[in-house]
């Protein structure tokens, strides 16, 4: 038995008021002259006996009373005797995250799950309301046979879904039921990593069940990543594997077998390839399957082609000449007119690299060229002073002399760079435009080791081919609508419009951002590597961290199906509670009113 | 018939009746209402008739020495007068406190009911040539009008019943004892009190009266409340006499109380009854008629 609203029992303190007036009834009331007060003695004497039966039996039933309000005050719930339940509104929660596809004893723990579950709808009644929730929050509602076909339909996920969602959709659902006896019948595998952080559901009674086999050992690929993401043509796959030994791992490329090997526990493997595909090409990192099949298989994408000519101008500087000299010497770039390297007074091809001009007089011609080309930014006042600037790759990197960067009516432009809060350095569809000459005078960046990875990142990967770049993300996520793409192909080659966001798609893989049909990125979607942990809470662990109203543990899969309707079997003690005092109050009367029928006929 | 009752004072509420003016007024109107509602009585009526002459003897009472025969043969004689009433009746009332105590405002007290009934019934048998005498008692005799029935007997009567009394206890058996020296022939007593006293002592003198050959009625006042217990919820009751204090709900114990009370008056009833006396229970808001009628009723019964 329990309470709702437990401090109300201290109503039952009231009782000392009939005790009170038991035991002082002696010494109250008014002094009244009354001459035959011996008759009274005498008959008190004569029925003390009677008077006194009569008034314990009086005060017990006014004590009874006061305690059978106070108790229906504090809103009592407690099972009932009987078979069946009340019509009880419920939503099942099924942890079909991808951790459940894990298979144990032959069968997938997803399967058991829904195996429970149907032995639940089997106890269901018609005036039951049911709910499944998918641990993603997916609700679905209706009747025994439509919960049936849903719960045969139902598929691991690809990833942790949101447990907390689940649950506060699953609530909210009940909730809204208006039906008295409201229960949340929650069956997952307590993947610690899936049930971190939970938040409270103050109203909500759960039955919760947990598996209490042994936990599966499970090998995975927690990293499967093209570096950089375009090769020109060369590059390298990093790769990571979640395993207790030594493990062989395979590398594809567009389909194509051209990495095995052998890596150690947690060792990060790389593997260097220039292959001969060219354009935005789809790539997997797998393991041999083991009891959880899903994460060993991971997807990377990348975009292959050839190396891009690039002609230097002399107003950009040594510096950059020098640096584009090594990356040619290291085939990343070659000679040739795919890519101009310019001061921006002397732009006049894009795709470019544009720097400020060395000379403040020709900063003129450098606006009216951005202009001539396109780019709206424009060069502004000159700042000096030493600076730090923000952006990838660019950490210890100062400005001392710069121009301002003024974005024009419709600039869209990525900032690769900013000093202060003014951006420093900003690309766009097919340029990259430096606030500051790229020279000791104005930077340090040509001083810094990270200069020509940097240079050669700008080159090969902002410059070069489709402006478009790799996206990651996790399964049934939202990303921002990129700019540059407008659909998404799927594997089998099918193109979907992309909306106001872009809706990760629910199952692993690679796919393909598109621009006007052209393949200009890839969207990666890989499940979060905290799935491949298997360690689990145990059922009692787990219900502590379910910061709800009450938990009930089910040992076992058929105790959790019986335990589904226990809120039904719960009910509410506060109607039978007024009906004793009501009854007690009636037997009160009689009692009082008997005393009226003893009199005399005299 | 119903104007007639009407009018008939010894029918009226006897509060109402009260405060139409004193006692012996009051007490004029029972007795002339009562008489008026009485038939004809088969016995004859009572008179002081001349017996005989004595010589006067010293100690006589001047007043009956016959002045005419003195005169004309100087001789001294004195005249007797055949006493032809066959009743000398003394009222014994009790005027102890208790007897000062009414359940509603809008009611006698039982003294006050006691009083005016006493008058009435004084007043009813000297109409009837009997001798009538009073004794107030509480807890020592506070008046005592010999019997007479002269004139004037009745005022004096009256102005024993307006004398202050309301002692503290009762004491019967005295007040008792002594009418019984009053009443040197055998007579009627009738004692008038609400009887809250023991039994034993009352008995024991009644039997001794009884003895001595006196007939005696005993007129037992009670307050309606008396017999129901006042509407007070939980309250202390004490009685004004004794000091008795008994608490007590009203709603608790009202049935066994009323139990109690019908349990006295059969044991009063028993008790007197198996002495030879008469008893009769008066509530104090009966007209005065119904009490007046049970006494003179007693009377009539006499030789």
């Amino acid at each position: 038995m329990s309470f709702l609203a437990p401090l109300y029992l201290a109503l039952g303190a009231a009782v000392a008021v009939p005790l009170l007036i038991h035991l002082m009834r002696r010494r109250i009331g008014a002094r009244i002259d009354f001459p035959a007060a011996r008759y009274l003695l005498r008959a008190e004497k004569e029925h003390s006996r009677t008077l006194k039966i009569r008034n314990l039996l009086l005060m017990f039933l006014r004590v009874l009373t006061i305690l059978a309000i106070a108790f229906a005050a504090a809103r009592p719930l407690a099972e009932w005797v009987g078979a069946g339940h009340a019509p009880t509104a419920l939503a099942i929660v099924v942890d079909n995250s991808l951790s459940s596809s894990v298979v144990v004893n032959g069968h997938p723990l997803l399967a058991e799950f829904k195996s429970m579950v149907r032995d639940v709808l089997s106890s269901a009644t018609s005036a039951d309301r049911m709910w499944i929730v998918t641990i993603d929050g997916n609700v679905r509602g209706g009747s025994v046979a439509l919960l049936r076909d849903e719960i045969e339909r139902m598929e691991a996920i690809s990833g942790a879904g949101d447990p907390g969602l689940a649950l506060s959709r699953a609530a909210a659902v009940v909730r809204a039921s208006g039906l008295g006896a409201r229960q949340i019948a929650l069956v997952t595998d307590g993947q610690r990593t899936e049930w971190q952080n939970v938040p409270p559901l103050a109203d909500a009674q759960i039955v919760l069940y947990v598996p209490n086999g042994p936990v599966a050992v499970n090998r995975a690929v927690t990293l499967a990543e093209a570096r950089p993401s375009r090769w020109t043509p060369r590059g390298e796959i990093a790769a990571r594997f979640q395993s207790t030994d030594s493990t062989t791992y395979r590398i594809t490329l567009n389909g194509r077998t051209f990495a095995r090997g052998t890596a150690a526990p947690n060792e990060e493997v790389t593997v260097h390839a220039s292959p001969p595909e060219r354009g935005w090409l789809a790539g997997t990192v797998e393991l041999e399957p083991d009891e959880l099949a899903a994460d060993n298989s991971r997807p990377f994408a990348v975009w292959i082609g050839p190396a891009p000519g690039v002609t230097v101008s002399p107003g950009a500087g040594q510096f950059l000449k020098d640096a584009i000299d090594v990356l040619k010497s290291s085939s990343r770039v070659v000679d040739g007119h795919d890519i101009a390297v310019v001061s921006a007074d002397e732009l006049t091809t894009l795709p470019a690299l544009i720097v400020a001009p060395n000379d403040p007089v020709h900063l003129g011609a450098a606006n009216r060229a951005l202009e001539r080309m396109g780019i709206p930014w424009r060069f502004g006042l000159r700042r000096s002073g030493e600076a730090s600037a923000r952006g990838p790759e660019l950490d210890g990197v100062t400005s001392t002399a710069r121009y301002e960067l003024a974005a024009q009516t419709g600039a869209v432009a990525d900032t690769l760079a900013s000093v202060g809060q003014e951006a420093w350095i900003v690309a766009g569809g097919h340029y990259v435009l430096a606030g500051s000459p790229i020279s000791p005078d104005a930077t340090n960046l040509p001083v810094r080791a990270s200069f020509v990875p940097w240079l050669g990142g700008v080159l090969t990967e902002r410059l070069v081919g489709e402006p478009g770049q790799v996206l990651a993300s996790e399964p049934g996520k939202h990303l921002p609508r990129p700019r540059w793409a407008d659909g998404i192909e799927t594997a089998d080659g099918q193109r979907t419009p992309i909306g106001d966001a872009l809706d990760v798609p629910d199952r692993t893989g690679t796919y393909f951002l598109t621009l006007n049909a052209r393949r200009v990125g890839a969207l990666v979607v890989a499940p979060p590597s905290g799935e491949s942990v298997l360690d689990r809470y145990s059922a009692r662990d787990l219900a502590q961290r379910l910061r709800v109203n009450r938990v009930l543990v089910a040992p076992d899969a058929g105790t959790w199906a019986s335990l589904s309707f226990r809120a039904a079997a719960r009910r509410s003690l506060i109607e039978p509670a007024l009906i004793v005092a009501l009854l007690l109050l009636v037997a009160e009367t009689l009692v009082i009113r008997r005393r009226a029928a003893l009199r005399p006929a005299a | 018939m119903e104007s007639t009752q009407a009018l008939r004072a010894d029918l009226f509420d006897p509060a109402s009746l009260a405060a139409l003016g004193r006692i012996e007024i009051v007490a004029r109107w029972v007795v002339d209402g009562f008489m008026a509602g009485l038939h004809r009585s088969p016995r004859k009526g009572f008179s002081v008739e001349f017996a005989d002459y004595r010589p006067y003897q010293a100690g006589d009472d001047l007043r009956y020495i016959d002045w005419k025969i003195a005169a004309r043969s100087d001789r001294w004689v004195v005249r007797q007068y055949e006493e032809e009433t066959n009743l000398r009746a003394t009222i014994v009332l009790d005027v102890s406190r208790s007897m000062a105590w009414t359940g509603s405002p809008e009611r006698l007290t039982k003294l006050q009911y006691a009083e005016r009934l006493s008058a009435a019934l004084a007043l009813l048998l000297l109409r009837q040539r009997d001798a009538i005498g009073l004794i107030r008692f509480d807890d020592r005799i506070r008046s005592a009008v010999p019997p007479r029935a002269r004139h004037g007997q009745w005022r004096r009567v009256i102005a024993a019943l307006e004398e202050p009394g309301e002692g503290r206890a009762s004491s019967a058996p005295q007040a008792l004892e002594q009418a019984a020296r009053l009443i040197s022939r055998r007579g009627l007593i009738v004692l008038i009190s609400d009887l809250l006293m023991d039994t034993t002592d009352v008995e024991r003198a009644m039997r001794t009266l009884r003895a001595m050959g006196h007939d005696v009625t005993v007129l037992h006042i009670l307050d309606p409340a008396e017999r129901d217990l006042p509407a007070a919820g939980e309250a202390l009751f004490v009685d004004p006499e004794s000091e008795l204090a008994v608490p007590a709900s009203v709603a608790d114990v009202r049935a066994a109380y009323q139990n109690t009370v019908v349990e006295v008056i059969d044991e009063w009833r028993s008790v007197l009854g198996a002495a030879g006396v008469s008893y009769e229970v008066v509530s104090t808001d009966a007209p005065f008629g119904v009490p007046l009628r049970r006494a003179f009723a007693v009377r009539q019964q006499l030789p």
